[in-house]
């Protein structure tokens, strides 16, 4: 009735002009002007990632349950679209992912149990169990890999209704489909009562239990559908991105980088996920290149791949300390303070 | 928008005959249409607590105590630190299973009081803590107060189906009725937890009463608040019973705005009820003034104002 105006209401249209314009240039400039290292290098394992991030994000972010086995979920995703296809070849590849998505999503149900006893640091110990577990399972058994010695699965093409994704434009185009759609599906079940549920049982759970909310369902409502977004976004990984996938790729150091993805970007946002992922994958490129340039003839490139992860190490610190709710509430404070004046000039 | 509030007002008001306003004007303005099943609801209490013992390793916490709340009555329960006040809503709202004793809540007798199933049967209560949902914003925390009537699955919300949204816009009217109740539309779309104290005590109320309890439990809901939000609090916790219905056990320290709000007091005191009557009756018991304000001579001057 009485609510404050936000910038949609006082610049009214701004908000679907930037949604346009958005896509234009996301569906259609990125792939026609951008070089293949752009798309191949840079966005593609940025979707991915931003994926995974959203996922963990609506388990951790929004349903407070803490989580360190984000890349085993990867890992299934990733395994269990290869070996849908190897063993299903009739069904589609869409048809493939989320499946692939609901076997993951089969999983993080399991191993979400322990979190209607565990909170915190000792829930985020029995997810490493899934880590570890996972892990494991693809190495020892060859039939998830089809007995290749290694491990190692070579990603088939991607097509979809006879049309293939092979050049890294058709792969980045398939990629940013398949993560705006389970964006915004996933908008919309956190905007819902599922939504409030989670953030309930993450601000005060025995309130939260005291009124009604189901706890077990929601709780188990968001590993599932956390594992399974991150699911999908292990399949993007590996047959869009990589194309050839190992076990040792999935370790505990993929999950503690999609943890940093979130908690850099911000908890509880979905577009600090996209933030978040956009700083992981592009922030040491940058460096790293600014480091070869400026100091490449002094040092190997070994000591400048180890100076260069202490650097982030120490501005991801610094940053959280200047702004622990992560880059999501700096770029809303930005915004506020460009968007504000130009609407108080407009009226 | 003051015009909408008194309607809303008035409308709750006629909606709720069998248990608004005291219980003397009750009877005279129950339906017709159920005269015998409105002189049972008459006679049979909200709330009714038999024998209930709860010791915690060997400490007796309540002490076969026996507690019967009329409809539309506002109960307050009154004790020193220790008395066992909290314990009493903890078993209330089954947070605590007892030792011995049966909770009645209207027809149904239970051992222990399914918490999961509490809103479901019609109760609501606040903390002493504040447990508001500090992320949500202040709509959405009252919104919450109908999580258990949403009974589309999550697919459902998520494609938006009739029935999904037939319950959202239900829930959505019924908070915005409660909004406006409580004087919240200023605030509705600020996050909860940025809200000053007095007015998170009054989100939580708010969240408690959007389900329309038979029975809202207040665990101290006028501690830390400053005097002036006691009085609005206070006036707030009179209209919930007028309005909407409700019938209030509310646990408080502070005897003096007790004594003003209360239809009847009960009074615990190391685990057992020692007294329970009209404010009058328990301001002159010998046991109390012994027990409870003999001890607190801060509180015998509280008493006389």
């Amino acid at each position: 009735m009485s609510a404050a105006p936000s910038t949609a209401q006082l610049l009214p249209g701004a908000g679907a002009f930037a949604i346009t314009v958005g896509a234009a240039v996301a569906f259609g400039a990125v792939p026609l002007l951008g070089s293949d290292y752009l798309m191949d290098a840079v966005l593609t394992p940025f979707l991915a990632l931003a994926l995974a991030a959203v996922g963990l994000n609506l388990l951790t972010g929004y349903a407070g349950q803490v989580s360190l086995g984000s890349a085993a979920f990867l890992a299934v995703g990733a395994y269990a679209t290869y070996n849908l296809h190897l063993r299903l070849p009739q069904l589609p590849l869409l048809v493939d992912l989320v499946l692939a998505g609901l076997i993951a999503a089969a999983i993080g149900i399991v191993f979400g149990l322990p979190s209607l006893r565990l909170r915190g640091f000792y829930l985020a110990v029995s997810t490493l169990a899934a880590q570890f577990f996972v892990q494991w399972a693809l190495t020892k058994f060859g039939w998830f890999s089809n007995d290749n010695p290694s491990g190692v699965i070579d990603a088939p093409v991607l097509s979809v209704a006879g049309f293939t994704f092979t050049s890294p434009a058709e792969r980045y185009v398939f990629s940013l489909s398949v993560v705006v759609v389970a964006t915004v599906l996933t908008q919309r079940l956190l905007r819902a009562q599922s939504g409030r549920n989670f953030i309930a049982v993450r601000d005060h759970e025995l309130a939260a239990k005291v009124i009604g909310v189901p706890l077990l369902r929601t709780k188990l409502l968001a590993f599932g559908a956390s594992s399974f977004l991150i699911g999908i976004a292990g399949a993007l990984w590996a047959f869009a991105y990589l194309r050839t996938v190992e076990p040792a790729g999935f370790n505990l150091d993929r999950s503690f980088q999609i943890l940093f993805i979130i908690i850099i970007g911000g908890l509880a946002s979905l577009r600090g996920a996209f933030l978040g992922a956009a700083f992981i994958v592009v922030f040491p490129l940058l460096l790293s290149r600014a480091g070869a340039a400026l100091l490449g003839g002094v040092f190997d490139s070994g000591v400048l791949e180890m100076s260069q992860r202490i650097v982030v190490g120490v501005l991801i610190i610094a940053f959280l300390i200047a702004e622990p709710r992560g880059l999501i509430a700096l770029w809303d404070r930005l915004w506020r303070a460009v968007a504000r004046p130009a609407a108080i000039r407009n009226t | 928008m003051t015009v909408m509030v008194t309607n809303a007002e008035v409308l709750a008001l006629e909606a709720a005959p069998a248990q608004g306003k005291t219980r003397a004007t009750a009877t005279a303005d129950v339906p017709e249409r159920r005269p015998a099943q409105a002189a049972d609801r008459a006679a049979q209490p909200v709330l009714a607590l038999s024998q209930i013992a709860l010791t915690f390793g060997g400490v007796a916490a309540l002490r076969d105590v026996d507690l019967a709340v009329a409809p539309g009555e506002i109960r307050a329960v009154i004790g020193p630190n220790g008395a066992g006040k909290s314990s009493l809503l903890n078993v209330i709202s089954g947070l605590y299973r007892p030792d011995r004793g049966e909770v009645w809540l209207g027809e149904r007798a239970f051992a222990q009081v399914p918490t999961a199933r509490l809103a479901a049967h019609g109760v609501a209560r606040t903390f002493q803590n504040l447990a508001i949902f500090k992320g949500l914003s202040v709509f959405d925390n009252v919104l919450m107060g109908l999580a258990h009537r949403v009974r589309s699955g999550f697919l459902r919300q998520i494609i938006g189906s009739p029935l999904a949204r037939r319950i959202d816009a239900e829930n959505r009217a019924a908070a915005e009725d409660v909004i406006g109740f409580l004087h919240l539309g200023e605030v509705r779309e600020r996050a909860a937890g940025t809200l000053p104290y007095g007015l998170q005590k009054r989100v939580e109320l708010a969240r408690a009463l959007v389900a329309r309890p038979t029975l809202l439990l207040l665990d101290e809901p006028f501690a830390g608040v400053t005097l002036s939000e006691k009085l609005e609090l206070s006036e707030h916790v009179r209209n919930a019973r007028d309005s909407y219905g409700a019938t209030i056990v509310l646990i408080e320290h502070d005897i003096g705005v007790v004594m003003g709000l209360s239809d009847r007091i009960a009074v615990l005191d190391n685990g057992s009820k020692i007294a329970d009557g009209t404010p009058d009756e328990v301001r002159a018991d010998q046991a109390v003034i012994d027990a409870y304000l003999g001890v607190a001579h801060q509180d015998i001057t509280e008493l006389a104002v």
